[in-house]
């Protein structure tokens, strides 16, 4: 126990929760940014759409420790290459369901969006995005608690953060020090995901919400 | 529609969850591999620690024992030094390879700053302790001749250019150089601090934690660190492009490699002892590092690694 609190009172320690917290921002952020636009782009057409969720989940099976071995040479040591490869953990759940989502609006809605004399732009953003939203945002808190859960492998190259501490709990045949690292980064994931949570919740249309309320009434 | 998202994730973790447990069976499979070859001659049993050169070590003992018709059980995947004393301890295991300065610190208890500064004075008194143990009674046999240290290590152009041989040379000049170094080294009282106490100018540029060996190495290479830390018989240094800095002060205990064997064993079978100093005594720092580059760098077999050696070195008939 007593080893246990030592860690978290090192000096290091708050920076590698901050470093840990950036990956978490950095790696999902350009996640969203690079997903959702290809998502826009290849969801009209079935072949497209089943490339880009074929490409996402190839992407999901790499092992992230694999990618950040084979970054090392092109971004050397350190944070560099650990957000590449954080990166690449990111993408496929959100591009995934951004696919899903944008696809799967009813074709009765876009009918009659159409018909209501609604241009293309206006029916992506003022229809087809906010009903998917949920979906999107599943997929984004998917990939900001696997990004917390792997940045911990950024230790191996010299990327810091909280895997510093299982590896050197491990090293040293120090429960203490591995659980102190451990714990943190459940915390910081339960963090996240209940941080997505509530932004899924404000992102949902009102209108949706209410007919997901209706539709588990009735059952 | 949210629960076919649900689905879809749960579904991914399902995958994801099969695909760990299929990785692990075929883990398990690959070490159980190699058992005794069904002859009926007195038993065995080889354990090591989990990584190259103490499963070389055992494959060896095990190879060796073989050859003299005994029937071994391999155990080369346990874990930490207490794990391997348990085994010995409840017989799971007949003996293993311990490090005398592993055994010193780990086993005897005693604190680092407390080791002695020869090999032989390590030994007596790791040997006498094992030997006067109460619970079970034990053996450790007469070392290999080679120690498998800590090792600070540069490339050797870089540490001729800078003429920088001893650890005090590197010292007086760490100013302007990137240590890369590991988590356990930076935090435990024999490492980084101990270095620091007995090299008192050292003061590094900067110090980057990179938790894997082999890209330790890489980082020097590509010159992303100029001084790194490994061991001294790390594959890698079997090349005469990177350097181990020497320790003029002998900072580190001492850390050669000897078996540990139970003494009911030894007792029972009195060739024991002959067959395993026979290997040790085939074995050198520059062997063992080519023997750890050859599994960890060029993949090959450990088992195939450890036959070639102990046939060319006359240990066991070709």
């Amino acid at each position: 126990m007593n080893e246990f609190m030592n860690v978290l009172q090192r000096p290091d320690f708050i920076e590698n929760v901050r470093i840990h917290i950036e990956y978490l921002v950095f790696a999902t952020l350009i996640g969203i940014l690079i997903s959702i636009p290809v998502a826009i782009l290849v969801y009209r057409s079935p072949s497209t759409s089943t490339a880009a969720i074929n490409v996402g989940n190839i992407g999901r099976a790499v092992p992230s420790l694999a990618v950040l071995v084979l970054m090392f040479p092109i971004f050397g040591l350190g944070f560099d290459s650990a957000l590449f490869a954080l990166t690449l953990v990111a993408i496929p759940p959100i591009l995934i369901n951004a696919v899903v989502g944008l696809r799967q609006v009813s074709p009765q809605i876009l009918d009659s969006a159409k018909g209501m004399g609604l241009s293309g732009r206006q029916i992506l953003s003022g229809i087809q995005v906010p009903i998917a939203a949920p979906i999107i945002f599943a997929g984004i808190r998917t990939s900001a608690v696997q990004v917390v859960a792997s940045a911990t492998l950024a230790t191996f190259i010299g990327g810091g953060g909280l895997g510093d501490y299982i590896v050197e709990g491990y090293q040293r045949n120090s429960t203490a020090i591995a659980l102190a690292g451990a714990i943190s980064v459940a915390v910081l994931a339960f963090i996240t995901e209940a941080g997505f949570w509530g932004l899924e919740r404000t992102f949902t249309p009102k209108g949706l919400r209410i007919a997901q309320k209706r539709g588990r009434a009735r059952k | 529609m949210k629960n076919k998202t649900m689905l879809n994730r749960r579904d991914f973790l399902k995958i994801g969850g099969a695909g760990l447990a299929g990785a692990a069976l075929l883990g398990v499979a690959g070490c159980g591999g190699g058992g005794g070859s069904g002859s009926s001659g007195p038993k065995v049993s080889v354990g090591s620690k989990k990584f190259t050169e103490q499963i070389l070590l055992g494959e060896m003992y095990a190879q060796a024992f073989e050859d003299k018709g005994y029937d071994v059980t391999r155990k080369l995947n346990l874990g930490s030094e207490q794990v391997m004393d348990k085994a010995l301890q409840d017989g799971t295991i007949d003996l293993y390879p311990e490090y005398t300065g592993t055994a010193y610190v780990a086993i005897l208890g005693k604190p680092p700053e407390s080791y002695p500064k020869t090999e032989e004075e390590t030994y007596k008194q790791v040997a006498e302790y094992y030997k006067n143990r109460k619970d079970t009674q034990m053996q450790m046999l007469e070392p290999a001749p080679f120690e498998n240290n800590y090792g600070i290590v540069m490339l050797t152009d870089t540490a001729n250019e800078m003429n920088i041989k001893t650890l005090d040379d590197l010292a007086a000049k760490s100013g302007d150089l990137i240590f890369s170094s590991y988590s356990e080294f930076q935090n435990r009282s024999d490492g980084y601090d101990n270095m620091k106490q007995h090299y008192p100018k050292l003061d590094f540029k900067e110090i980057k934690i990179v938790n894997d060996l082999g890209i330790r190495y890489k980082a020097l290479a590509e010159g992303e660190a100029d001084v790194g830390i490994g061991f001294t018989t790390d594959g890698q240094l079997a090349s005469p492009k990177l350097k181990v800095i020497k320790d003029t002060k002998v900072i580190w205990p001492k850390y050669y490699p000897a078996p540990v064997v139970l003494q009911s064993f030894l007792d029972e079978n009195p060739d024991a002892k002959k067959i395993l100093n026979s290997v040790d005594q085939s074995l050198n720092a520059k062997t063992m590092r080519e023997m750890n580059g050859a599994v960890d760098l060029e993949q090959k077999d450990y088992e195939d690694v450890a036959r070639q050696h102990l046939e060319e070195a006359g240990v066991i008939k070709s």
